[in-house]
């Protein structure tokens, strides 16, 4: 009996502390923009389809992004945004594989708001680099949401600026990301 | 005298030309996207198939439909709806965990603020592409979507 009760605590504690929900979106949301500070207008592209995955256990964040799916608000600035800039058909898709630095702090089971450092490579225009920025995760009833910014160089991914625009676009691209996570089931 | 009048014909040919050109400029410049709901679809298929192409030969598929009007129909697997209130329909075979996700336009989006998990629907959006996931489920994204006609 008291070998039996042993196994039960045991197991109870063996579940409870490999903790492996992963959460999950695909309706996910990165806005790009690189509007220089001396920009007439805002140059600036919204994707509402970003897929993004973190798993709870390990930290381990991943998002992956459509470059044909930012919306900008004047059609010649989509063209030119996926014809000359980051050149949608020869590199489709943009992705971030990383963690979450500090996911041992992170209490998943308990609301709560939580500043981490999220760390990894993104892969953009064809050119992967190492990015570091912090993020921010929310935790409330069983969902996440999940934000970070990064500044990133567009010479980094060699994304070229013509001389022409360079009053309005900037060397660096502000990525914001923001995702509702939803526990993934099976 | 004669010449005085050549030159100011041309003159004036060229102010108008560079008229022309400035509202040409000006109009390209601050075009917006044309209204889905208006464009005649490049292509016309259901979202079992057109998930079937991707997933047999993603790189034809892509060429054929990037940047296409593509009216689907499908069963309305899921709906969703961001903080901004933006809605985004599943269209797709429930056993499948693959999908055609049809983000809608902003001055279409109520349209589908009734719509249930079941029905039949068909919508217009442009393609974006496959984003393939092996864990997740393979989709092919649609933006700017419209709805065509509820069944």
């Amino acid at each position: 009996m008291k070998n039996l009760l042993l196994l039960v605590c045991a197991t109870l504690i063996f579940t409870a502390s490999s903790f492996s929900q992963k959460y999950f979106t695909k309706n996910g949301k990165v806005n790009f923009d690189a509007t220089a500070p001396s920009s007439p207008e805002k140059i600036e592209g919204i994707n509402r389809s970003v897929t993004c995955v973190v798993d709870a256990k390990t930290g381990n964040m991943q998002f992956a992004v459509l470059m044909k799916g930012f919306e900008f608000e004047r059609a010649l600035m989509e063209e030119h945004f996926n014809e000359n800039y980051v050149e949608s058909d020869k590199f489709p898709k943009a992705e971030f594989k990383g963690a979450i630095e500090g996911n041992e702090k992170v209490n998943y089971a308990r609301e709560g708001t939580y500043t981490v450092k999220v760390k990894g490579k993104l892969t953009m225009h064809g050119e992967t680099k190492d990015v570091e920025t912090d993020g921010k995760l929310i935790i409330q009833g069983g969902k996440i949401n999940a934000t970070a910014e990064f500044i990133v160089p567009l010479s980094d991914f060699k994304v070229s600026i013509p001389g022409l625009v360079a009053d309005k676009v900037s060397k660096t691209a502000k990525i914001t990301v923001a995702c509702a996570l939803e526990p993934l089931k099976g | 005298m004669k010449w005085k009048k050549v030159i100011g014909y041309i003159l004036l040919a060229v102010l108008l030309l560079s008229a022309v050109f400035a509202a040409y400029i000006y109009k390209e410049y601050n075009r917006t996207h044309e209204d889905t709901a208006a464009i005649r679809p490049d292509y016309s298929l259901t979202a079992v198939s057109l998930l079937k192409e991707f997933e047999m030969d993603e790189p034809a598929s892509n060429k054929k439909y990037w940047d296409k009007v593509i009216l689907v129909d499908g069963m309305v697997k899921d709906l969703a709806k961001d903080d901004r209130g933006r809605y985004s329909i599943i269209l797709g075979d429930t056993a499948s965990m693959s999908s055609v996700r049809c983000s809608m336009d902003s001055i279409h989006n109520n349209e589908v603020a009734t719509v249930k998990k079941g029905n039949r629907l068909a919508m217009k959006g442009i393609c974006t592409g496959f984003n393939a996931d092996e864990m997740l489920g393979s989709d092919v994204i649609l933006v700017r979507c419209a709805v065509y006609s509820k069944k």
